[in-house]
């Protein structure tokens, strides 16, 4: 039983960043109809200023943390007005192809800027682990879930009781008749794309401590970004959420149970079983984006 | 207030206006009537910024907005309640009227006008947290309606406001635009049902394949032999 909650425990740590992944990447496909493949490139993105911000210019936890998710955002903002701007009409595998080449790019800038060799980002937290009745956690991922939660919600809040979240909601549920309520629709593209690139940016910097930080990090970020995405259901935000915390989840425990070779094909496992019986998603499709 | 003047606008290769002339007055109601495909939406899509003309100009209140943004054009003064009613299924009613007013900073007054739209409309009020998706037809279509008064136009385009409404619905939605205008707001309107807009309007237009074919008094159209066996059946 402890050992349970001590997986359930870790998957929550996993999950919590899989859900940031994960939500910034079903805003941009459900709103956008861009298939990101670049998605996990501005997780290492977000791994690597903090890496630089924490070992080089040796600053504080949270300043990395919010230099990395400006740095993301503004990327992201930049790539939507230079280059998903003019392929607005354009059909999605257009976008998509122009996408991986962004992620090309950006991976070989990183191996250009810091070589291949794995760097770890030193972190303030004790490594001695809390013992919380039957689990242990260490305070850095500890401080990493609470993150984690803090920017799901902030997220969250944004999207639902903000004017610039109702105008994104409106526009994916109707982008003609959104723009005739003036919704200027590149400009929400455009604050779309910096929001999900941002969130992917935090999910890297937060696990980029915990982890290593090596340029084809971002690989496998995506793979599992979309993975959420499918979970959880196009353009559903509490779906995107759960679905980044049941795959952390079923992560661990596949990891503690079976084997930790297996752990990144038990989730794939998963997505092939949701396609195969629920393709629409784990969870109701009733309100898309939101 | 409103003029086009020799407007062509298409998608791609298919042409949808082919010269268009319409002119609406302050304090008119005037409707648009035509058969199916004539170009009656894309009349209002043009005006509204949606569609933007490849030729021709709009001229609104002295000023051209031809090749103004949807947004623009509505900041000057001119609201557009779709064909199909198209609120935003997935948003609350409030949400929904908040969307009308999106543009507007002026937050008291969006606030007194959110009042008076639900006083002029209780069952809003009454499912103010409702989605919109979840309104009967009849009931989306007030809420459009509510929305598009929400930018506190001084020009309304109201779209096929009949289209797929019961009866007693569309006679009600009629109701509703003859006030509008009563109260001080000008009205191009699109409606299928010709016999009821010549009814209501003040003058009309007859289109026919992206041109204007037939103009004059609604009550004159009204009587018009043409008019009467194309779009009146009889």
């Amino acid at each position: 039983m402890a050992e349970l909650l001590q997986h359930l425990l870790n998957g929550l740590v996993l999950g919590g960043t899989y859900a940031l992944l994960g939500i910034g990447l079903t805003l941009i496909f459900g709103l956008m109809n861009v298939v990101n493949f670049a998605h996990g490139e501005f997780y290492a993105l977000g791994a690597y200023v903090s890496f630089a911000a924490l070992a080089l210019a040796g600053s504080d936890f949270f300043v990395a943390l919010l230099v990395a998710i400006v740095a993301g955002a503004a990327l992201g903002w930049l790539c939507e007005v230079a280059l998903l701007r003019p392929l607005r009409n354009e059909s999605i595998d257009t976008t998509m192809l122009v996408m991986i080449g962004v992620g090309i790019a950006m991976q070989n800038a990183e191996l250009l800027g810091w070589g291949g060799v794995a760097k770890s980002i030193p972190h303030p937290f004790p490594t001695a682990p809390l013992v919380l009745g039957p689990v242990a956690i260490a305070p850095l991922r500890l401080f990493v879930l609470v993150l984690a939660a803090g920017l799901i919600a902030a997220a969250w809040l944004l999207i639902q009781k903000t004017k610039l979240g109702r105008a994104m909601r409106a526009t994916f549920q109707d982008r003609d008749t959104a723009a005739l309520m003036g919704v200027s629709i590149g400009r929400i593209h455009a604050a779309t794309f910096a929001f999900g690139s941002g969130l992917a940016a935090a999910a890297g910097a937060l696990l980029g401590p915990i982890f290593l930080v090596y340029p084809s990090m971002g690989d496998l970020a995506s793979l599992k970004a979309f993975s959420v995405v499918i979970l959880g259901g196009l353009g559903n935000l509490p779906g995107a959420t759960l679905g980044g915390l049941l795959l952390g989840i079923a992560e661990e425990l596949g990891a503690g149970y079976i084997s930790s070779g297996y752990r990144d094909a038990i989730g794939f496992v998963i997505i092939i079983l949701v396609l195969l019986f629920r393709p629409s998603g784990l969870f109701a499709r009733q309100e898309r984006i939101a | 207030m409103l003029r086009l003047e020799n407007v062509h606008a298409g998608y791609g290769p298919i042409t949808a206006l082919r010269g268009l002339d319409v002119s609406v007055a302050a304090g008119e109601l005037v409707c648009l009537i035509g058969a199916n495909g004539a170009g009656k939406s894309s009349t209002l899509r043009a005006v509204s910024g949606l569609l933007p003309p490849s030729r021709g100009r709009i001229v609104f209140d002295g000023r051209e907005i031809q090749a103004e943004t949807p947004a623009t054009i509505l900041r000057a003064g001119i609201a557009h309640c779709p064909e199909g009613r198209r609120v935003f299924p997935y948003l609350t009613v409030e949400e929904n009227l908040a969307m009308g007013a999106y543009v507007r900073t002026d937050r008291s007054a969006v606030a007194a006008d959110l009042a008076e739209v639900e006083r002029h409309f209780p069952i809003l009020a009454e499912r103010r947290r409702q989605m919109a998706g979840t309104l009967s037809g009849g009931e989306q279509q007030m809420l459009a309606i509510a929305r598009a008064l929400m930018a506190r136009p001084r020009l309304i385009l109201f779209d096929e406001p009949s289209l797929g409404l019961a009866p007693t619905v569309v006679e009600m939605t009629f109701a509703i635009i003859a006030d509008i205008r009563r109260r001080g707001t000008t009205v191009l309107m699109v409606e299928q049902n010709a016999y009821a807009a010549l009814r209501m309007a003040d003058r009309a237009y007859v289109m026919e394949t992206g041109r204007i074919v037939l103009e004059g008094r609604a009550g004159d159209l009204l009587e018009d032999d043409h008019v009467r066996r194309a779009y009146l059946g009889g």
